[in-house]
């Protein structure tokens, strides 16, 4: 009896999605085919296919170290209508034997032990229309840096790679010189790259002693059982003067602003002096003649309330 | 000395443009920053929780060393004092961009720019006092929304920088554009003794005398209450220890009923009154919201932040809530409670976004009105003191609220207990605050009314009573135009009831 690691995936596609990429429960599967590394262990995949609709269906899964996998097709009980047809599984060119599961189902079983195992297998229903559905397996992603990293001549630079979820057998890093790639060789160099694997996910490249030279690409390859994945870093050198400017400008602003505040408070300074003084002029004037006037002044001012 | 009659206006309203752009950089400034922790925290390899520290260095700095800028303040007046913050400030950030470890990084972002940002908020917020009062709560909130809207605009601006210039070359940025601090400095023009004393002479009798009878009633009715600090400093010699540390730093406030009332209250509040925004995006995102998502809700709590606090200042203003603003405040404090015991309900993004506009109006009615009760309860010029003393106080407490929050989310695995935490704590302090001012009240009117009887047995102050009398008779006759004078008048008198100690 085989022992099955059993778990299915089903997909209801309508004519306008299309489902791309790792899902979450491809983390679950990560874990339970590491959990039973046996010789009878398969994990499953199924897709639903969907009616007669001219958009292919697609799925991606993610593997890093052998496995067997077992690929199905199943036709949706609602086109349980559709008769006389039949169903090919191929990658690329190539045919691969099918199994019927059920009157509805089609499988195939692979073992994926290297490489060139990996790739996109199809199953396709030939009837009065054709229905697809497009598998395709890879390894795991390798996440880089969309925006580059900017850093200054003389300064380091450090650049960090992260694989999600799998753990590679190696990291290698890679400078692009031109259209070439060379590898990093920090025994080599090492007053200028420093690699560090900090954690099983995680790898740091430092560059030291940062020049113009250094501007360009890098790319950092995790290795792992089934094949090699990249991921690219770009790093910008730019030279002291480049911030420089921007900084100057503001602190000329600043000084200028500040200098005009002070102006202008000491030109209305003199300004109001002059006024009072005209004004203390004047009120001096008044009250020595109101001081003539007196007590009538007074009584008019209740007089008028 | 109390200031004649401080302009409600004209230069004022500059003054509140330059305290808006400084209180808006101290506030601001540390929650800009997070930005460029990432990419700091993979330069110098450490942790998060070690990078995290600059920002609490920072915030605790600024914070701490109010009572330093207090004093510097009661020495030298708001306008030095800003300006060296800003130039501090300018040189913190400019040497930080040339650190190589981050303890360096500890100092120069965390110690000598949180000083510089303590030097700011001080001062700015103390000079609206002096340029204000019928129109204070307006001038407060106006210049409280500094806050919110900088942090809108520095988000973005940190961003740019960031992705054109590093993190280093940021840095040296932004140091220049705190200079900008010291241009706001400038427009601090200092009011009081001697432009003062010139109005006096010039107009002593005659035409405008209603306004100079105002300035007199309250001289008289101060000059036996509290010795100005101001006439202090003129008569230095053979004074005591105590009187002269007073003068820098008026710890008498601490016999001040209302002082502590608001800062018992306020050291209560502030446990649980920044945890919510700190933890408000990590939330959304807990429940399954994306990260796009989660920093709007923080984008549409700033915005109703910054509505919320000039609006706020307004509706203080209005003659039905100025004389009860205390009890305002702490409505707001217990609404803003109320919110956070209720954020556990809101299920999925519509009820954040619901929770998050409603936090927004809550936290900048209490931001708007923060210094502006102090200075309601202590007078303006105490209130330097009062400033600095009750923001070292708060600085423990400020600290200490996320750390709580985070452990509590930790401990239990989920959110809610954290929001409840913080609801119950503000309810309380609420609470606290709204019995202990209504007492508080009680006793001020009590105290006016024994001082009234006092008055009035002594005969030499006959005649000033008569003066007020018919002046008083004037004023009814005379229409609107003097209305706002009169309440001036009595708001000079609450405050004067506000310096009496207990």
């Amino acid at each position: 009896m085989y022992d099955y690691l059993y778990r299915i995936i089903t997909y209801h596609f309508d004519s306008s999605t299309t489902l791309l990429g790792p899902d979450p429960t491809t983390q679950e599967l990560k874990q339970a085919t590491k959990e039973n590394v046996s010789n009878h262990t398969f994990v499953k995949y199924e897709i639903t296919l969907p009616g007669v609709s001219s958009n292919s269906v697609e799925e991606t899964i993610t593997l890093d170290s052998a496995t067997r996998i077992e690929l199905s097709c199943r036709l949706d009980h609602k086109y349980s209508s559709l008769k006389n047809f039949q169903v090919t599984w191929k990658k690329g060119n190539e045919t691969i034997r099918h199994i019927s599961k059920t009157e509805k189902s089609w499988s195939i079983q692979l073992e994926i032990l290297d490489n060139s195992n990996l790739g996109s297998y199809n199953c396709t229903l030939k009837g009065e229309e054709e229905i697809s559905a497009v598998f395709h397996l890879q390894v795991p992603k390798i996440e880089g840096k969309e925006k580059p990293i900017v850093s200054y001549e003389g300064d380091t630079a450090v650049m960090i790679c992260k694989s999600f979820g799998y753990t590679p057998i190696a990291w290698t890093w890679y400078v692009t010189n031109g259209s070439e790639q060379n590898a990093i060789n920090d025994s080599l160099l090492p007053d200028k790259y420093a690699i560090n694997r900090v954690s099983a996910n995680v790898t740091h490249l430092k560059v030291l002693q940062l020049t113009k030279e250094d501007d360009g690409v890098y790319w950092c390859e995790a290795a792992f059982d089934l094949g090699k994945s990249k991921g690219k870093l770009k790093l910008k050198v730019l030279s002291f003067m480049v911030p420089l400017k921007p900084f100057l400008a503001i602190v000329a602003e600043a000084i200028i602003l500040v200098t005009i505040v002070f102006l202008y408070e000491i030109y209305s300074k003199r300004k109001e002096k002059c006024a009072e003084d005209e004004k203390e002029f004047d009120q001096v004037e008044q009250l020595k003649s109101e001081e003539s006037n007196g007590l009538e002044n007074s009584s008019t001012r209740h007089r008028k309330i | 000395m109390s200031p004649p009659s401080p302009p409600d206006g004209g230069w004022g309203w500059v003054v509140v443009f330059g305290a808006f752009i400084s209180i808006g950089f101290a506030y601001a400034f540390p929650k800009g920053l997070a930005i460029f922790f990432k990419e700091i925290q993979d330069f110098f390899g450490t942790s998060y929780s070690e990078i995290a520290w600059v920002s609490s260095i920072m915030l605790a700095t600024t914070y701490g060393a109010g009572p330093i800028s207090s004093i510097l303040v009661n020495r030298y007046g708001s306008r030095p004092v800003v300006m060296f913050g800003g130039l501090l400030c300018g040189i913190g950030m400019v040497s930080a961009a040339f650190c190589t470890s981050i303890l360096q990084l500890y100092i120069c972002v965390g110690f000598i720019t949180g000083f510089g940002l303590a030097l700011n908020l001080q001062p700015s917020v103390i000079i609206i006092g002096k340029y204000f009062l019928k129109r204070r709560p307006i001038a407060n909130g106006l210049a409280m929304a500094g806050s919110p809207v900088m942090l809108c605009t520095l988000a973005p601006l940190n961003q740019f920088l960031f992705d054109n210039f590093g993190w280093r070359g940021s840095f040296l940025i932004l140091g220049a554009i705190l200079l900008n601090c010291c241009v706001a400095g400038a427009l601090f023009r200092p009011i009081g003794a001697a432009t003062a004393s010139v109005k006096t002479q010039a107009i002593e009798e005659g035409k405008a005398a209603l306004k100079e009878e105002v300035t007199k009633d309250a001289m008289e009715m101060s000059s036996p209450m509290n010795v100005p600090t101001e006439t202090k400093t003129e008569e230095e010699g053979g004074k005591d220890c105590c009187e002269k540390i007073n003068q820098y730093l008026d710890f008498s406030l601490f016999k001040h009923r209302g002082f502590l009332i608001y800062l018992i209250g306020n050291v209560l509040m502030f446990l649980g009154f920044f945890a919510p925004i700190v933890f408000l995006a990590p939330y959304a995102k807990h429940i399954g919201i994306d990260e796009y998502s989660a920093a709007f809700l923080l984008s549409i709590l700033a915005i109703v932040d910054m509505i919320a606090r000039p609006t706020t200042g307004i509706v203080a203003n209005s003659k039905w809530v100025r004389p009860r603003i205390q009890y305002f405040f702490s409505f707001s404090i217990a609404f803003n409670g109320a919110c956070h015991l209720l954020c556990p309900l809101a299920s999925g993004y519509t009820g954040l976004v619901i929770y998050s506009v409603f936090f927004g109006l809550a936290f900048g009615m209490v931001c708007a009105m923060l210094f502006e009760t102090l200075m309601d309860l202590v007078g303006a010029t105490r209130f330097t003191s009062a400033v600095g003393l009750v923001t070292i106080a708060e600085c423990c407490t400020i600290l200490l609220g996320p750390p709580i929050g985070g452990t509590l989310i930790d401990t239990f695995g989920d959110y809610k207990y954290m929001f409840i935490k913080c609801g119950a704590v503000m309810v309380l302090a609420g609470t606290f605050l709204f019995i202990m001012n209504y007492y508080n009240y009680r006793m001020l009117a009590k105290e006016e009314k024994e001082r009234k009887a006092k008055e009035e047995a002594p005969k030499s102050v006959r005649t000033e009573n008569e003066g007020r009398n018919n002046w008083n008779k004037e004023t009814a006759q005379d229409g609107p135009e003097l209305e706002p004078l009169r309440e001036e008048q009595e708001g000079l008198k609450k405050e004067v009831n506000g310096t009496n100690e207990v």
